[in-house]
């Protein structure tokens, strides 16, 4: 009988968990996958083997040789591609400094064995880099305007605690939102939580866990929770002791809110018009809100990515306020956030330990509201290809002629998609960490092959929820030909000249950071310990709540704002002197470019089968469930379009023809797309492989949100 | 003795993880079928919705239809826990028969791969886990803990658990062995 090593190790994507599980090893192969015995991995999870071992893995360099983007390819060795890449480094560099060159690292490979290539370009004098994830941008300038801090959440076993949790574009059962949170949830309903759904579809979550569900239009959550103040305001349901104690502002947000400004009253009859939802839905739950004690809002991102994306999560803190139910076991401040205690999202999740150094001289952009000094010195996500075509001219920070990505898949999964093929094909040079012929890798000049995060020990944050971290202990060597970004790294700093990297080894770094990590600091006593079992569980008092002590003892615990209370008046947004972001939350309208032509709002959501665009490859998970586009039965019959027809999507920007999901789940008016499906033009560049950026505009909000849920398309079926 | 399934149709949010899992447990063929197969049931219209799942693995029957047609009796019942198993070295193959074991199970619970000489395989409820103590890896894989498994006498109706769920029939010749808390 073969003898089966078991290695304590976990995975995978920055996919919204970070499962700890066991794999059994033969002869130097991954044979099966055995789940922790409660932190369990999502479906996923458990396809990671057929990725690790598919046909389609990149096992030699490659050099472009046709037209950029045609995907033609000669396989080259090791030595000549990192010597290509390494000239044209030095090139671009000596030839037009170092703004000239963009570095996209993202959450593809999110464990970390040792310093890449961030800290490589830091060595070598710099180069751009991006601003604005887009994950939670929009909540992040929230949660620091509104709170001074990202840590505001408590821990997921304190759901149990509330009688009421609202889930507002919160989708864990798919998101996953740190493994093992659902749970909580289930754990929460069976104590007796009522559980209402907020969101313009009937997501799995809400199917298991809702008692009711409120559709809503996209982008346009700000106006109900605005209604929602008004209501609680005219039937004096808000806890005014909770807001003269811990609150600035709120007698400008109730001015707004009653429409003594500009004589607009924000009733729930107004919010009906703007969202779509009846008014007496939203004053039974602006009521039962107020009335139940303690109550959860939890805001999932989506709702955020939005046009003005940032006033939803002002919105939402603002209403945690009115309710008093912030800094309270049970309660929520709004979104289910970072836990004091446990680990937290500050660390560098995805890419722990690479923080770039930027070129000497940059401004520090630490803690800033202001998107424009940001775009002054990076380049926002959204605004990626904007940059590469217009460059300097067009006020962005550099003229990009080298593109250096790893660990992402910027053509899928930037906006714009055929605005990215025309700024890729403007580069002089663009090179492409990959494991696989990604649509960004097709136009790739050179395609460096890497490891899967099996063939490496590598140390792994799990969300912020989580409560544990997890130990990626090697399983199996490398994939032959393949080489991980560290060792990559490794070979580049020769070739540049670059003394002192890597200054370490990866053990020795490891090592390091988790005895300079301020949280790993705290948390891990013994990394040997950590290393072999595979995880650490973070031991702290339960339930946490992280802005207890700012609400039992105001006086000894200000807030980390200019006033030392919660700000719903934002002295800090008031010094930016927009109109485009108001200091109290407000809902700012935004409106279609073409409404006549496309009436069908469009959003992307997180598709179960895919960690962003990681996973669309692996067949087991696409017999699943195949990439489709939601569409609601009315819209469906009057366009003549039957469930799992061919169907095109599109705009002004593109055209996407996948087969359709005609369904009841999701509001008329709306279709959804699953974001991550891998872009696949045909000959006549219409998308066949799903990829919801072709028809999203690239922009972002004031505040630096990544608008994917304002857009407008039209459906029709493909004759 | 007669080992059995408890699915809790209340937790199940349809995410698919015990198929999968169970999946790469049994084998790394890139053409390999699902043992398990989870319905999803949409009801109502806007926006009243609701939309439950259901759990269909092999339900290890108290008198398997399966084992009956099988002309190669390649299936068996196991006495000591009641497992309904496949010697796939007996099996004669999907075309070679007609594949009588998948037509005459009515929960579909027999699979076979494409080629035509296909051998049946289906949920085997894990021995090898069993003998460790271990649960069989579908149960011990669901993020929500929605499933259970498990000797049928602790298994018997009470309140709040039954034998059928909408989609599901008890067929009480057949005698599959699951139990369930359905939603409602």
């Amino acid at each position: 009988m073969k003898s089966i090593r078991k290695v304590p190790t976990g995975g995978c994507h920055d996919c919204g968990g970070r499962c700890p599980y066991t794999l059994h090893v033969e002869e130097g192969r991954v044979k099966r996958m055995e789940p922790h015995s409660t932190l369990r991995a999502c479906v996923r999870g458990y396809a990671a083997r057929q990725e690790a071992y598919s046909q389609d893995r990149l096992q030699q360099p490659l050099k472009r040789v046709g037209a950029r983007g045609k995907g033609e390819f000669t396989a080259i060795g090791w030595d000549e591609a990192l010597d290509i890449v390494a000239l044209e480094m030095k090139r671009v560099k000596d030839q037009y400094g170092s703004d000239a060159t963009l570095l996209l690292e993202s959450g593809g490979r999110p464990g970390a064995e040792g310093p890449r290539i961030a800290v490589l370009f830091g060595k070598f004098g710099g180069c751009l880099i991006s601003w604005g994830g887009p994950s939670a941008e929009g909540y992040v300038w929230a949660s620091r305007a509104t709170y001074g801090s990202l840590v505001t959440g408590n821990s997921r076993d304190d759901l149990v605690n509330s009688r009421m949790i609202m889930m507002w574009g919160w989708n864990p059962v798919d998101t996953i939102f740190s493994t093992g949170t659902s749970y909580q949830v289930v754990m929460a309903k069976e104590a007796g939580a009522r559980i209402i759904g907020i969101d313009p579809r009937f997501t799995s979550s809400l199917a298991v866990f809702a008692d009711q569900w409120i559709p809503i239009r996209p982008g346009t959550d700000t106006a109900m929770l605005t209604s929602m103040a008004y209501v609680m305001i005219e039937e004096n349901l808000h806890d005014m002791a909770f807001l003269n104690k811990y609150t600035v502002g709120f007698e400008e947000y109730r001015n707004y809110v009653m429409g003594e400004g500009d004589s607009v009253p924000k009733t729930p009859e107004w919010a009906e018009r703007i969202t779509g939802t009846p008014a007496q839905a939203i004053r039974s739950l602006a009521r039962e809100y107020a009335r139940t004690k303690p109550a959860s809002l939890i805001t999932g991102y989506s709702a955020g990515r939005t046009a003005s994306g940032e006033q939803f999560h002002r919105a939402a803190a603002t209403l945690a306020c009115m309710t008093g139910n912030v800094g309270i076991s049970g309660g929520s401040s709004g979104g289910f956030e970072n836990v004091l205690g446990l680990a937290t999202l500050l660390g560098g999740n995805t890419t722990v330990g690479s923080r770039v150094r930027e070129a000497p001289g940059r401004l520090s952009l630490a803690g800033t509201l202001d998107s424009n000094l940001r775009n002054k010195t990076r380049v926002h996500w959204a605004k990626t290809w904007d940059a590469v075509l217009e460059g300097k001219a067009g006020g962005y920070p550099g003229d990009i002629k080298l593109l250096y990505v790893v660990g992402a898949n910027p053509l899928n999964q930037c906006l714009d998609t055929n605005k990215g093929v025309e700024a890729l094909r403007k580069l002089e040079f663009v090179v492409v960490h990959e494991q696989f012929m990604t649509p960004t890798a097709k136009f790739a000049d050179i395609v460096l092959p890497v490891s899967q995060h099996w063939a490496t020990d590598s140390l792994m944050r799990p969300w912020y929820a989580g409560d544990y971290y997890v130990y990626g202990n090697k399983a199996i060597d490398s994939l032959p030909g393949t080489k991980s970004d560290y060792e990559i790294s490794c070979e580049l700093a020769a070739r540049l000249g670059i003394t002192g990297f890597p200054e370490k080894s990866p053990e020795e770094w490891q090592r390091d950071l988790v005895r300079t990590e301020p949280e790993m600091r705290r948390d891990i006593q013994d990394f040997d310990k950590f290393k072999k079992a595979g995880i650490w569980n973070i031991r702290v008092e339960r339930p946490a709540i992280s802005l207890r002590k700012q609400i039992e003892d105001p006086d000894a615990n200000p807030f980390p704002t200019p006033s030392g209370k919660i700000e719903i008046f934002s002295s800090k947004i008031a010094e930016l002197n927009s109109p485009d972001i108001p200091s109290v939350p407000k809902y700012i309208k935004d409106e279609p470019n073409m409404p006549d032509q496309y009436p069908l709002r469009l959003i992307s959501f997180h598709h179960r089968v895919r960690a962003h665009s990681c996973f669309d490859n692996v067949n087991w998970l696409r017999r699943l469930e195949p990439q489709r586009v939601w569409i609601n039965k009315d819209d469906a019959r009057r366009r003549a379009i039957k469930d799992g027809d061919l169907v095109q999507i599109f705009n002004e920007r593109g055209v996407v023809r996948i087969p359709a999901k005609v369904t009841e789940r999701i509001m008329p008016g709306v279709v959804a797309i699953g974001e991550g499906g891998w872009y696949r033009p045909d000959g006549q560049g219409v998308d066949e492989g799903g990829c919801v950026n072709v028809l999203i505009e690239s922009r972002h909000s004031p505040g630096g949100a990544f608008v994917s849920n304002c857009n407008y398309v039209e459906v029709k079926g493909d004759l | 003795m007669q080992l059995g399934f408890f699915f809790d149709q209340t937790r199940c949010s349809g995410c698919e993880a015990c198929v999968l899992a169970c999946k790469q447990w049994h084998s790394e063929d890139e053409d390999a079928v699902d043992y398990i197969t989870v319905i999803e049931q949409e009801k109502g219209s806007y926006p009243d919705v609701q939309v439950k799942w259901l759990f269909l693995p092999c339900f290890h029957c108290a008198d398997p239809p399966c084992i009956k047609v099988c002309l190669a009796e390649a299936i068996a019942k196991r006495a000591e826990d009641g497992l309904v198993t496949v010697d796939r070295g007996k099996c004669l193959g999907k075309l070679e028969c007609g594949a009588l074991c998948q037509k005459a199970c009515p929960y579909g619970a027999p699979r076979f791969r494409e080629q035509p000489s296909a051998k049946m395989e289906k949920c085997d409820g894990c021995p090898d886990r069993l003998q460790q103590g271990k649960d069989p890896i579908c149960v011990a894989s669901c993020p929500l803990f929605a499933l259970a498994f498990g000797p049928t006498t602790e298994r018997e109706i009470r309140a709040g658990v039954t034998r059928e769920v909408d989609g599901f029939q008890y067929r009480t010749r057949v005698g599959p062995s699951i139990t369930f808390k359905p939603k409602r």
